[in-house]
């Protein structure tokens, strides 16, 4: 923990990190940019989340859903990397020291999990692939699980500045 | 009574205390309804964008996604201004005098009025014209994203 913190300082300290925390306005422009792009990846899988589940957009096919919307959450989520990359920077050791931050990633990491699961082994079932309408549990669990780990990244996220620090 | 005086007003109303004196965490409560309704409200509006220019499920009809889609956006637009109006109310001093502040609620009321004059009844019909199709998401989206950036920009300033 102690050389992480040193290695936060050194990258917080280092010119682009420094730039951006004393610009007046780099800082909350690139917040913008975070959310704005977290509204468009995160965003269109909470949509997709709710097909799955079968509670909206039923009369698409998931397939559809998936294909169709896959380049605009990786736009969203380029945007939200970039964004966020350029946050740390600025601000390592404020983000390594709050509790929120590590729980924020590994609920990211959970929810890239399932998303894979989904993508190789879920998604490849005949009822998904021949757009039945009667879709299985498995992929109904697998829509919840997003929605509900993406929840918690968002939550986690905004909490980072109202969390006391690790002590 | 003078806007001062009436803001000082709403700051020592009960609800006002109620928000402000309770423990912190209800304002990161009312942060995150605001953000997850804000996420919510943006990606139907995305969605129903890529439908209306023909780059997704353009196989279906605009009127059966946009039903959908224009639930969620006003769901989400419920959930942001719901939070929003008690973030505002906890502390309207800090905000009615904030330049960003200003700017989002003025780029929120353009993109209400376009959402309520034009996108609702563009989704809502099955053959716009291209050039309606064009400006009402343009205008929609370039709203909605100054709306965001604004109000990211509140707490800096």
């Amino acid at each position: 923990m102690e050389t992480l913190l040193a290695l936060a300082e050194r990258i917080e300290t280092s010119s682009v990190g420094a730039a951006i925390a004393e610009s007046r306005y780099a800082f909350p422009v690139i917040e913008g940019v975070h959310l704005i792009g977290l509204s468009i990846s995160v965003g269109l899988i909470f949509l997709t989340d709710l097909r799955l589940m079968g509670v909206l957009f039923t009369h698409v096919p998931v397939r559809d859903v998936i294909h169709h919307l896959r380049a605009y959450v990786l736009v969203g989520f380029a945007l939200v990397f970039i964004s966020g990359g350029l946050l740390f920077w600025s601000e390592a050791s404020t983000l390594i020291e709050s509790p929120a931050f590590p729980f924020k990633m590994l609920f990211m990491v959970l929810a890239g999990i399932n998303a894979l699961y989904f993508e190789l082994v879920l998604a490849k079932q005949d009822a998904v692939q021949e757009n039945r309408p009667l879709l299985p549990r498995n992929v109904k669990l697998a829509g919840a699980a997003s929605l509900f780990l993406w929840t918690l990244v968002i939550i986690c996220g905004r909490l980072i500045p109202y969390l006391p620090r690790w002590t | 009574m003078s806007t001062a005086q009436i803001l000082t007003a709403i700051q020592n109303s009960a609800v006002a205390h109620a928000v402000s004196k309770s423990n912190h965490m209800v304002a990161a409560g009312l942060q995150i309804v605001h953000v997850l309704g804000f996420i919510l409200l943006l990606s139907s509006i995305v969605l129903i964008s890529l439908r209306l220019l023909g780059l997704a499920f353009a196989k279906q009809p605009i009127s059966k996604v946009g039903r959908d889609a224009t639930r969620l956006i006003w769901i989400g637009l419920a959930l942001t201004v719901t939070s929003g109006t008690l973030m505002f109310v906890s502390s309207p001093r800090l905000y009615y005098y904030n330049p960003a502040f200003e700017l989002k609620m003025l780029l929120l009321v353009a993109a209400v009025l376009v959402q309520v004059l034009l996108l609702r009844r563009v989704s809502a019909s099955d053959s716009p014209t291209p050039a309606l199709v064009r400006t009402t998401v343009a205008l929609s989206l370039a709203s909605w994203f100054g709306v965001g950036l604004a109000g990211r920009i509140i707490g800096f300033i």
